[in-house]
């Protein structure tokens, strides 16, 4: 009924022995205690549980733990002790981007998912890049300059690894 | 709890599928939905469950003369990324649920899911896409429009694993994609138009060499009018005008669509065929001025 | 310090660290020893008797909890007693609670859910208004097909009738609309010490202390409730967290073990309350100088299953309805009806969107009928100073609608670019402009009746100040402006004034939040007691307590209707430009304007993001959020189906404000929390009807039903 799984987790190794199907936002949040990834509906529609996979974003709520063999998984807790985070989040407030915050770890997580592929996006890249992560409370704008601001006065933050 | 298999090779995984009935898992975003029960809880499934997307035989994406191959198991995100793939093709799966989804679905996810709305198929039929049907002691290989056989329903046999999508490249002039949704991302369409066309510029008028209509969502599968396609191949853009009304009445015919919770079917066949004339008037009539 | 400058520069927000760095604990993060999880069993009919219930042997460690687990009533209080916490005999909505399952285990739970049996016998549910408006042979409510019905109104009618020449007479439809908060509601229950605490995701702590203390028989002191990190409300987490709440601390007190409640998407989406379908006529008399005289409105809504905050979202509807326009003869009646259908109830505007989206409708037909500019005849008739309300009270203070309207046009050259070539070629190309207010707090004297709202102010031996208060932080801000007022108002560093998530055990209770009345009354008292407080700063260690009282200049018969229906409106106009595309019929914004009087935004990053939020989830009410009942049950139940707007779907939204600062409110505030989504759906709605050539009859404006309005000629 349960498989070991080996697998890095914000930079480490990580060896857990779970059921091969239980869904990988249920293993953060109730094996590891890892609450920063929320469950906003279960269905890959909201994205408040997105983290990241081998550095691309994707809804933790989709993926069986099975699928995580070999993989490097970066949540909320591993990417705020990174540089780009804190750069990331300055913009954030700057721009006044977050309200009741339930969106917010799943939105930091696709923003920087879209910077380490683009690090120089338009107003339309932006708008696709977080268009799978739903927010009720802003209306988005402010979201969006936040991160157009953070490409602009990233430097070379994007252009780096971070080491996650 | 059900049995889940995480093979190594796709030899395994054939092994696997040729000894008990079992449900494949590939990306998830569909299955892992609808087998969802509970927060906290493992997806319920009827089956043992055999895990392919990380299989590397089914990842691959190759280019051979216009003989495009894409591995069952490459996601969305893999294929609009690689530089081989035409732009035509990428235009659909781009505009695909949302960047975290097609990060994890596959086109052969897609296809097997063999929903009437799913956004990669019309381009496929258009594309007269050929699939790879691999069993443990053999393959087959069958036209889309021949596998998918009803709204949710296919062709592929419980010890069979769809493994590759070929499609042999069409000259392509122009080209014309639109997903109707409710919203601009992360939607199920109400209804898409995929249209494509080669056309030949001669003096003051081009010749259509080629042309390929499809639609998803306007009826049980995909449709796409032999007919009509036949009306046009061959012809002079400049005729559009005089043979547009035969090609809508193709359509027309074939259009069979539902009213459900998206959309209704009023609505779904007024836009497939403002769609379609849009294409024959857009795209391929002015093509004989340019 | 110069405050009423100072206090609108932005500040960090107070809970942006914990927010963004994914520490803040929502209610599902929190995990307690020996904690259990609960699940509900719901109704499948739309109305039914429940015959039987038959449950399957429990394994050690499980229980079931339903009505008999109540040691006190079986109803929750609201303002009428008709609903129960827990279905007893009857159901009468899908998706009603009946029974609770609650054990360590939840595939375990899941498997005794599956395994009960409610035999139901079904009755014949009434469905919708229309139906609702027919004799029945049993009535959902009392004897009677609405749980209200209103009437109020202004000047004679009858006269006004009579004197008249003709009359413009419209009809106009709305749907539901989800709060779609971010977060699903969600509670947990802990027994200790002879005590209950629930903790969760809430607007109001005290209305989940009437529902405790009501169902557990229990005094007060035996109870308590601590907001939790809540993610987004809009209304939605006003009323209905009484039922989780109850539902958890039943489970709780049964096991004696802490229990959490955590609701899925879709029980979340077909159990909570929704904003409320309305069929609203007008009927304006004109005489024969083309004056309008006189106006008849006719209100109904569709209020579900239960009374719950029905009455009071009609009060406002209907006060809404006279929109913005001194008419001197109004009659309007209005009625609440009783359906087989999940519960209406508060929703961010709280009647006001569909008010102002019929009349704003309205005012623009009688001016295409009357061959004038539409701008132009509603400022004929805007609400000015020393104007007699729709209710009979006075609006003693200025009212900037001229200026609101000038900005706008000047903002988004409305009045040009209805006029350019392109509106009139164009068949597709329109712009709308919508004039609307909003009142501010409660309707009428409920803040007296009702509420009595009371705020605490502590100081301590280190000069720092704790505000209590019963305000929630919901994603609005309400713990940086209020501590943004109360230190601008004692002139100390913003650092020294602490605000915790309220606990009912140190809070008193300062009302829900709710009605834009947090700024405007919680914050008007904080400042008046921050004042007492200053004037007491030489004591080491002092706490003030400031209660609320109803100024005497206002007055409302609450029988009547007659008076001042609220403390004081904020006011706003929004424009909309919009093309639709010929080949789907979908709506394509160009441009989104906005121009408010809310007096002093207390900080304006704060009011830009409630600005922004309001305008895109009423773009979601005019445009893409359908809902629809089917039987009874609610068909987009989940994500997939029920869509809010994404990233794409929003365009740049260009905002200003005009300065009025509100002598009533703390540093000149009025309330904003509502007004930014009030005018969006009318602006919208009205774009597309000048695109089109035709009258646009109801909303959500779909692609499908703009197709039907292009087709029928």
């Amino acid at each position: 009924m349960s498989d070991t799984i080996n697998f890095r987790l914000n930079g480490e190794a990580v060896r857990l022995t779970v059921p091969p199907l239980k869904r990988l936002v249920d293993i953060l949040r109730d094996d590891l205690n890892l609450t920063g990834t929320k469950e906003g509906c279960g269905e890959g529609q909201c994205g408040a549980c997105s983290v990241l996979v081998d550095g691309r974003l994707a809804n933790s709520c989709l993926i069986p733990a099975a699928l995580l063999a070999g993989r490097s998984i970066v949540t909320i807790e591993g990417y705020r002790n990174s540089a780009r985070f804190d750069h990331l989040k300055a913009c954030f407030e700057k721009a006044g981007a977050l309200q009741c915050g339930f969106c917010t770890p799943g939105m930091i997580l696709a923003a920087e998912a879209l910077l380490c592929q683009n690090p120089k996006p338009t107003q339309a890249d932006v708008r696709v890049a977080l268009a799978g992560n739903l927010c009720r409370c802003t209306g988005y704008n402010m979201i969006v300059e936040a991160v157009l601001l953070a490409a602009r006065e990233g430097g070379k933050l994007w252009s780096q690894p971070t080491g996650l | 709890m059900v049995t889940t298999y995480r093979p190594i090779t796709l030899r395994e995984a054939l092994e696997i599928r040729s000894q008990a009935r079992t449900i494949l898992l590939a990306g998830g975003s569909d299955l892992m939905v609808r087998q969802r029960v509970w927060s906290g809880t493992i997806p319920q499934f009827s089956n043992p469950v055999v895990l392919i997307s990380h299989l590397k035989e089914l990842q691959e994406i190759s280019l051979t003369e216009n003989i495009l191959q894409i591995g069952a198991g490459c996601t969305l995100a893999q294929i609009i990324n690689d530089p081989g793939v035409p732009a035509y093709l990428k235009l659909p799966l781009s505009q695909m649920a949302t960047p975290a989804i097609r990060n994890l679905g596959t086109i052969g996810g897609n296809i097997c899911n063999s929903s009437p709305a799913g956004d990669t198929l019309p381009m496929l039929y258009a594309l007269d896409a050929r699939l790879t049907l691999q069993s443990k002691e053999s393959a087959r290989s069958v036209d889309i429009a021949e596998f998918i056989t009803g709204p949710g329903h296919n062709s592929l046999q419980s010890d069979e694993i769809l493994s590759q999508i070929t499609v042999t490249l069409p000259g392509c002039s122009r080209y014309f994609y639109r997903k109707v949704g409710a919203r601009q991302a992360m939607c199920i369409s109400k209804l898409s138009f995929f249209g494509l066309a080669d056309t030949l510029t001669e003096e003051n008028d081009s010749l259509i060499r080629d042309v390929r209509i499809a639609f998803g969502a306007a009826a049980p599968t995909v449709i796409r009018s032999r007919e009509a396609e036949n009306l046009l191949k061959g012809r002079r853009c400049s005729r559009v005008p005089q043979l547009r009304g035969d090609i809508l009445a193709c359509y027309e015919r074939l259009l069979s669509p539902l009213d459900d919770l998206r959309s209704s079917k009023e609505y779904r066949r007024t836009v497939a065929l403002n769609l379609l004339d849009n294409f024959l008037t857009n795209d391929l009539q002015r093509s004989c001025v340019e | 310090m110069k405050d009423s400058e100072n206090i609108s520069k932005a500040i960090k927000r107070s809970d942006f660290d914990d927010k963004i760095e994914g520490r803040a604990q929502y209610c599902a993060d929190l995990r307690y020893e020996e904690m259990l999880y609960a699940k509900t069993l719901r109704s499948e009919k739309a109305r039914a008797r429940i015959i039987s219930v038959e449950t399957p042997p429990l394994p050690a460690g499980y229980c079931i909890v339903d009505y008999h687990d109540i040691p006190g009533r079986n109803i929750v209080p609201i303002i009428y007693e008709d609903q129960p916490f827990l279905a007893q005999d009857r159901v009468n909505y899908i998706g009603e609670p009946i029974l609770l399952v609650v054990g360590p285990d939840k595939q375990i739970i899941l498997d005794l859910l599956s395994k009960i049996r409610v035999s139901y016998e079904e009755l014949k549910p009434i469905l919708d208004i229309t139906q609702a408006e027919r004799p029945q042979e049993e009535y959902i409510f009392e004897n009677k097909p609405c749980f209200v019905e209103y009437a109020y109104g202004k000047g004679n009618i009858e006269k006004a009738i009579e004197n008249s020449s003709f009359f413009i007479e419209d009809e106009f439809r709305t749907g539901y609309q989800e709060q779609a908060y971010l977060e699903t509601q969600a509670m947990i229950a802990v027994y200790e010490e002879e005590r209950l605490t629930v903790r969760g995701s809430m607007q109001c702590p005290f209305y989940l202390i009437d529902a405790l203390t009501q169902a557990l028989g229990w005094p007060k002191e035996r109870i308590r409730v601590i907001q939790l990190p809540t993610g987004g409300g809009f209304g939605g987490k006003e009323d209905y967290p009484m039922l989780p709440a109850v539902h958890a601390a039943l489970a709780a007190l049964k096991t004696q073990r802490p229990v959490q409640l955590v609701l899925d998407r879709q029980e979340d989406i077909i159990g909570s309350t929704k904003r409320h379908p309305a069929i609203i006529r007008i009927r304006s008399y004109l005489d024969n100088q083309n004056n309008i005289t006189g106006r008849e409105i006719d209100i109904k809504t569709d209020a579900g299953a239960y009374a719950g905050l029905s009455s009071v979202v009609l009060q406002r509807m209907m006060f809404s309805v006279a929109g913005v326009y001194n008419v001197e003869n109004l009659h309007v009646l209005a009625k609440a009806y009783a359906t087989n259908k999940v519960v209406s109830g508060a929703f961010r505007g709280f009647g006001g969107p569909q008010a102002f989206f019929a009349i704003e409708m309205h005012m623009e037909n009688i001016a295409r009928k009357l061959n004038l500019d539409s701008l132009e005849l509603k400022r004929k008739y805007f609400l000015r100073q020393g104007d007699t309300s729709s209710t009979g009270g006075l609006y003693q203070y200025e009212i900037k609608l001229a200026e609101i309207t000038a900005k706008i046009d000047d903002l988004s050259g409305y009045s040009r670019k209805v006029n350019s070539p392109t509106a009139k070629n164009n068949s597709l190309y329109g712009l709308g402009c919508s004039v609307f207010y909003h009142g501010c707090g409660f309707t009428g004297s409920n803040e007296q009746d009702q509420i009595k709202a009371k705020v605490l102010l502590k100081k301590y031996r280190d000069n720092s100040v704790q505000i209590f208060v019963s305000s929630t932080e919901i994603g609005q801000g309400a713990q940086t402006t209020l501590r943004k007022i109360v230190a601008h108002t004692l002139e100390i560093p913003l650092e020294q004034v602490k605000q915790d998530y309220p606990d009912t055990d140190y809070c008193p209770d300062s009302g829900p939040t709710v009605a834009s009345r947090t700024i405007l009354i919680v914050g008007k008292l904080l400042h008046d007691c921050a004042l007492k407080l200053k004037e007491r700063w030489s004591e080491e260690e002092t706490e003030i307590c400031q209660e609320y009282q109803y100024p005497e200049d206002l007055s409302w018969d609450k029988d009547k209707f007659q008076g001042d229906a609220y403390h004081d409106y904020s006011w706003g106009a929004n424009v909309l430009e919009v093309e639709i595309d010929p080949l789907t019929y979908a709506i394509n914004i160009l441009g989104i304007w906005a121009v408010y009087d809310i007096g002093t935004p207390i900080d304006e990053k704060i009011v830009r993001g409630q600005i922004e939020g309001g305008i895109v989830q009423g773009l979601g009410y005019g445009g893409l959020e359908v809902l629809t009942a089917e039987k009874g049950s609610l068909r987009q139940n989940n994500f997939a189906g029920y869509m809010i707007p994404t990233a794409l779907d929003v365009p740049d939204i260009v905002s200003e404000l005009v300065w009025n600062p509100n002598e009533k409110g703390p540093f000149g505030a009025r309330g904003l929390g509502e007004l930014a989504l009030i005018g969006v759906a009318p602006a919208l709605a009205l774009a597309v009807q000048n695109a089109l050539g035709r009258q646009v009859k109801q909303i959500p404006l779909t692609p499908e039903y703009i197709m039907e309005l292009m087709q029928n000629v």
